[in-house]
């Protein structure tokens, strides 16, 4: 592989995105299609202006044609983000999130940002969450021992990112345990 | 060739933009040779075609349906392209935008020899159009599909009298000239019969005589068959007159190719901002390069003012009408606002008084040549309440206050000097953080400079900054464009000559200038294609489009200091064959531009000539002829423009015409390099004699 290699052991947020555009979202279609068999499953059919539930990945190549509306997940919107910031900051555990919220957040707002009713602030409050969870993920690493490591709530991005990290430091710190230090 | 009816004239029975392009794409998906080659569409070095292929190649693009843009300068290349196109076996669509409307494009010099299976869509703004394109059916003529703005509907006259002459046989076989002698002898029309029909009725007369008794009775059915349908001598040179009158009253301007694209974007309810932007930029090329009169640009100006208020609806209380009160609101903001343009050229980009100096309006009004109409400039501006300073700073870098009172200002004063109609409606477009707001004519400006000369020619650009002894001395730097790959290539082509046979040294040479000719042209046109979606090339060509004004206004002032205009009786004719910017002039989009400069500068001061129509009746113009010498291939490019009196309205350009008669009576050697039949390439001893047989071909106008 071409990556650096400090970048080999985990899985870059390239992929990570691939593996969750392959959750189901709900698009208005334009155009009609009948059932069609895809490797991962059958879709469709696609009835306008009935709603209908199809992978990500299949919704972006229409959405970039112009051939579909993307409904935005219900967490993706101001009320619910801004409740859960205010939960994050005020207590000291994670607050559930859904688990790729991360990778679908990008996708649907490079692509179909004028169906998601305020953007930008929804773009601000997501770097804000980001922000808070990151303070947290980085003082809980100091709870770091050679057995276990409880982070809940963690999302797919930010165990990716840390996961180098805590493979190899407790690897380390279980030799460390193993072998009393001798002097 | 059939003419297709925009959609709001489309009925059941005649299909319009939408079907034709659901046809392109069931071809595309059916044939089995389906390959990039497929679909080919050759696109015009112009503004216009250049977003008409954007929004095209951006639909096809969508339906997932591969194509080829491919750039024709002329009608040279458009022959050789042709030729390589006969190749193709897999090409199943062709189409043409902003070239071919005048040619007829079924007979065998053009695609009259393709197979069947080829569908050849003509989207063109020029006019005439051919009117075998237009009109002529029959399973050859399907093939060939005009995209029409609704003018074909008022050409109903035309059409009658073009379907008449062609299919009506000829009158001088020898049974029709018998049987017309034998009606004009009924009807009395004519004084006498002429000297050939003397001849023929001697023939057949005899060879009625020989026929016998036994065919009197057929010719008498023919007769009366006939006569119904037999056009009289007068009927078919009523036919004649009209058809020549609609090819002989100069050339003009319909409707923009890219307003049909956007149109038939509507149509498929795939409209967007990027589209309506393209759209935009078509029709303020049209207008700004005086195509189109002011009214035509007002009709389309309201379409898109609508369309712009239904795509990008603005909060409320944002209330803006002039650029400078336009911010982008959020980064991602990429939205198409409405706003007052002034006529200054650039203005945004400059100081304010180098826009004023360099703008033509201002310049003719005012006389900017001379050093007392540059004190009147600087008057103006201090009557206005901007000091020396303030308008020798860039714009960029001008009070807030005074921006936004300029408008106010100039409305108030500029009238005084005889400044009027400074403004027109047009569209700005923000691009979010990345730069500040651009107008549709800046960009038009910037697009145009990058498909004449952003490659081939040293541009020297200018550092802001520069002047007044700013932080980089030395005032300029060149142009990087389009050169940086042109030089590469120079070496490869050197050191490949140089291997080659001593003998071959001489024709290599020529085909390397030849090629080198194309290619650079070729990098022009995808330099704009990319600039067009691309904010940041787009804002980097502002300053190469700078500093082709600065070239433009030098030797436009130098033409009118030294008087170099020559007035014939019917056109002023000006030679430019030395000067700084000579190989600068020597390409026709500057030469052409350059044109416009002097027919705006000079509007008021020169009366204008009656160039008429066919018979002499025509309206009052300012034709104008301008040649400039091209020192590397010892030619004259001669650029012919009809400017009307007022400002915003239009002439038909009658030099088309005009000079492939003179050539063709005075057998200079010369060619056609572009579409535009008022370009012509002419070599350089010849160009005397052009020019005296050109006024005797407008005398007999």
């Amino acid at each position: 592989m071409a990556l650096p290699q400090s970048l080999r052991t985990s899985v870059t947020p390239l992929e990570l995105e691939l593996i969750a555009s392959e959750q189901l979202v709900e698009i208005v279609p334009l155009i009609t299609m009948e059932k069609t068999a895809f490797i991962s499953g059958a879709y469709g059919p696609l009835r306008p202006p009935a709603k209908c539930r199809i992978p990500l990945w299949m919704a972006t190549n229409l959405k970039l044609k112009k051939k579909c509306h993307i409904v935005p997940p219900e967490w993706l919107s101001v009320d619910f983000l801004l409740e859960r910031l205010t939960r994050e900051t005020s207590r000291p555990e994670f607050s559930k999130l859904p688990f790729r919220f991360a990778e679908i957040a990008k996708v649907v707002l490079d692509v179909a940002s004028d169906d998601v009713q305020n953007a930008d602030k929804i773009k601000s409050l997501l770097k804000d969450l980001r922000e808070a969870r990151q303070a947290k993920s980085r003082d809980g690493l100091q709870k770091l021992d050679h057995s276990e490591l409880s982070l809940p709530n963690l999302c797919s991005m930010e165990i990716n990112e840390i996961r180098p990290f805590f493979i190899q430091s407790m690897g380390i710190l279980t030799q460390l345990v193993r072998e009393p230090s001798a002097e | 060739m059939v003419f297709l009816p925009p959609p709001h004239l489309a009925s059941a029975s005649r299909p319009a933009y939408a079907e034709a392009y659901a046809n392109i794409l069931v071809a595309h998906r059916r044939s089995p040779l389906t390959s990039a080659s497929s679909v080919i569409i050759l696109v015009a070095p112009d503004v216009d075609a250049l977003c008409a292929a954007k929004i095209l190649a951006e639909l096809l693009k969508q339906d997932d349906v591969m194509h080829r843009i491919i750039p024709v300068s002329g009608l040279a290349d458009l022959e050789r392209m042709k030729d390589e196109l006969v190749t193709y076996a897999e090409l199943h669509t062709l189409i043409l935008l902003n070239m071919g409307a005048i040619l007829d494009l079924s007979s065998e010099n053009w695609f009259g020899e393709f197979s069947m299976k080829l569908t050849v869509h003509i989207i063109d703004s020029n006019r005439p159009q051919n009117l075998a394109n237009m009109f002529s059916g029959g399973e050859n003529g399907e093939r060939f599909i005009v995209w029409d703005d609704g003018e074909a509907e008022n050409m109903g006259e035309e059409r009658k009298a073009w379907e008449a002459l062609t299919y009506e046989p000829e009158p001088d076989s020898d049974e029709d000239s018998e049987l017309d002698d034998q009606d004009e002898v009924r009807s009395n029309e004519d004084d006498g019969p002429d000297d050939d029909e003397e001849f023929s009725e001697r023939g057949p007369s005899g060879k009625r005589r020989s026929l016998g008794d036994g065919d009197r009775s057929q010719e008498k059915r023919r007769k009366l068959d006939d006569q119904s349908t037999r056009l009289s001598r007068e009927q078919r040179d009523t036919y004649h007159e009209l058809i020549a009158k609609y090819y002989g009253s100069g050339s003009w301007y319909g409707q923009s190719a890219s307003a049909t694209m956007y149109i038939l974007a509507t149509v498929l309810e795939r409209v967007d901002c990027d589209f309506l932007w393209l759209a935009i930029l078509g029709l303020t090329f049209q207008y700004t390069t005086a195509r189109i009169s002011r009214d035509t640009y007002d009709k389309y100006h309201s379409i898109y003012y609508d369309e712009v208020f239904r795509l990008n609806p603005l909060p409320p209380d944002v209330a803006a009408n002039t650029t400078d009160a336009i911010t982008a609101m959020s980064p991602d903001d990429l939205s198409v606002r409405a706003a007052e343009e002034l006529r200054f050229m650039l203005f945004r980009h400059w100081t304010l008084y180098d826009a004023m100096y360099h703008s033509s309006y201002v310049a003719g009004k005012l006389g900017i040549w001379k050093e007392r109409g540059r004190k009147r400039l600087t008057g103006l501006l201090a009557k206005m309440g901007f000091s020396i300073p303030q308008t020798q700073q860039p714009y960029a870098h001008m009070d807030l206050d005074l921006k936004h009172q300029l408008r106010a200002k100039l409305d108030s004063i500029a009238p005084e000097y005889g400044l009027v109609e400074l403004t027109y409606p047009s569209f700005a477009r923000c691009f979010g953080y990345r730069a500040s707001p651009l107008s549709a004519a800046d960009a038009v400006e910037a697009v145009g400079a990058l498909l004449d000369v952003a490659g081939g020619i040293r541009m020297e650009v200018e550092v802001e900054g520069a002047r007044h002894g700013g932080e980089w001395f030395g005032g300029g730097r060149l142009w990087e464009g389009g050169r940086n790959g042109e030089e590469k290539r120079e070496k490869r082509i050197e050191v490949g000559s140089r291997q080659k046979d001593g003998d071959d040294d001489a024709d290599t040479d020529v085909n390397g200038e030849e090629r080198k000719e194309r290619t650079w042209w070729v990098k022009n046109f995808w330099a704009a294609y990319d600039a067009l979606s691309d904010i940041v090339p787009l804002r980097d060509a502002l300053s190469l489009a700078m500093s082709l004004h600065r070239a433009i206004i030098r030797q436009g002032t130098s033409i009118i200091d030294k008087q170099d205009i020559r007035t014939m009786r019917s056109h002023r004719v000006v030679v430019l064959s030395q000067g700084p910017d000579l190989a600068l002039f020597a390409h026709p989009g500057v030469l052409a531009r350059l044109g416009l400069w002097l027919v705006d500068a000079l509007r008021d001061r020169l009366p204008g000539t009656k160039i008429g129509g066919l018979k002499g009746r025509g309206k009052k113009s300012l034709p104008f002829v301008v040649a400039c010498l091209n020192e590397r291939t010892q030619t004259y490019v001669v650029v012919g423009i009809m400017g009307a009196l007022d400002f915003g309205d239009v002439r038909r350009n009658e030099f088309g015409l005009a000079f492939i008669e003179a050539k063709q009576r005075c057998n200079a050697r010369s060619r056609h390099s572009t579409f535009d039949a008022s370009v012509l390439e002419i070599e350089q001893e010849d160009l005397k004699l052009f020019l005296e047989t050109l006024c005797e071909v407008g005398e007999g106008y």
